[in-house]
């Protein structure tokens, strides 16, 4: 399956889904205004999020995938990649510019925004394309590191981010 | 005397025959039997999967038709990508539009946080695409914590005849196992809910006939236990011969 949103292209393997989407202001697109014309946006966060997984995502997860790591089994990946505002473009934490090949040393069970029990996770940062992006991996298991981080890898190969 | 003697002999050898003949026919059947896998322990089952013509069939479809997994937009006008083919858990996907007058029913009970679906299932809300749908009323309907869909290549590729529609779909076959429509989505939980029932019914049934394979196993043991004791051990020629071979003179002659 393709996916392509928001500047956002990904093929996705076999076996993975995903969504890129905005946050929607669900209350705003609640009210009478909204009816009839473009649904809003929530105002302090309109930039994309990219979800990716390779089990079925609940509807209603947070920008780091809070809802769905919490349903994830061993064998399971969770990716997000998340656009920050162009002010974060090419400063020094955005400073890379291609998306990584990672290996399991990179994940750890401290970088999990969430801490549960077994799973371990990666941060990084990019500027591609003159976007600023956040990627953020969780592995269901980390003792599966090593089967799971080619995974992530695969998925990874397959993103692409238009200017 | 001696032509009693020889009478009884004779009727002897016939009876040893018969016997032999009878006992060689049982070992047969039970051989084939267990070349057939009766006796032996059922695999432990997996949940139990509902039958293929749940919620309902519809009239002229064949059964069973080959899923699709599911691309199309979010309501931000984002992209959003469902596995449903392939995968462990079986989806139920449910057609609905903003404008339907029974879909009202619909979106009213997929707004409860608490949906009593089948375990092993997960829910997909499919609406038609931006350009056949009032996308803010969908946003306005849809529950947040059900994905939902705007992929008018979805209601084609599963030939949605209109809304409400449901379609239920098994991961690892990746096929459509059942399909229909209701007039409210309780309705449909509780024929999904009594295809799961009846399946687990099937399952049982399914063990119980296991432990009458067993019982055969024993009665089996019972009868390789007499043969043993009468001299007849595996192998032995007399369980191989039909009851319309001669036997050998010597045989089943009194001692």
């Amino acid at each position: 399956m393709h996916l392509a949103a928001h500047g956002f292209s990904i093929d996705l393997p076999r076996g993975w889904e995903g969504t890129i989407s905005r946050r929607l202001d669900a209350v705003a697109a609640r009210s009478a205004g909204a009816v009839g014309g473009a649904i809003p946006l929530v105002e302090e966060q309109v930039l994309p999020v990219v979800h990716l997984a390779n089990f079925g995502l609940p509807g209603d997860r947070g920008d780091f995938g809070s809802g769905a790591v919490e349903i994830m089994g061993p064998d399971d990946v969770f990716i997000a990649m998340l656009e920050f505002g162009p002010e974060c473009a090419g400063t020094a934490l955005f400073a890379d510019t291609r998306l990584p090949r990672l290996d399991p040393s990179k994940f750890d069970r401290n970088r999990l925004q969430r801490t549960l029990a077994g799973q371990s996770g990666h941060q990084s940062w990019y500027t591609i394309n003159g976007r600023a992006l956040g990627l953020y991996a969780v592995l269901g298991s980390h003792g599966l590191a090593g089967k799971l981080v080619p995974r992530v890898n695969e998925v990874l190969a397959n993103v692409r981010v238009a200017a | 005397m001696t032509a009693l003697v020889v009478l009884q002999s004779v009727v002897l050898v016939v009876l040893v025959v018969l016997v032999s003949g009878l006992l060689r026919s049982h070992a047969t059947i039970l051989r084939r039997l267990h070349e057939l896998g009766a006796g032996t322990e059922a695999p432990p089952t997996s949940r139990p999967r509902p039958p293929s013509q749940l919620p309902g069939p519809t009239a002229g479809r064949p059964a069973s038709l080959p899923a699709h997994d599911i691309s199309g937009l979010g309501l931000d006008d984002g992209a959003v990508a469902v596995r449903v083919v392939e995968v462990e858990h079986d989806t139920i996907l449910v057609f609905l539009s903003s404008g339907c007058s029974t879909c009202g029913a619909f979106w009213e009970a997929l707004g409860q946080p608490d949906l009593a679906l089948p375990q092993g299932t997960r829910l997909v809300l499919v609406t038609q695409g931006p350009d056949r749908e009032h996308v803010t009323l969908v946003a306005e309907l849809a529950p947040t914590h059900v994905p939902l869909i705007l992929s008018n290549e979805a209601w084609h590729d599963y030939a949605v005849p209109g809304s409400p529609y449901v379609v239920l779909v098994d991961g690892p076959s990746g096929r459509v196992v059942g399909e229909g429509t209701a007039p409210t989505f309780e309705q449909v939980l509780s024929m999904l809910g009594r295809a799961v029932d009846d399946a687990a019914h099937r399952s049982r049934l399914a063990s119980h006939r296991g432990e009458k394979a067993k019982a055969d196993a024993a009665r089996e043991a019972e009868i390789d236990d007499a043969l043993i004791v009468a001299g007849v051990r595996p192998g032995d020629p007399s369980l191989y011969r039909s009851v319309d071979q001669p036997s050998a003179p010597d045989e089943g002659a009194p001692p």
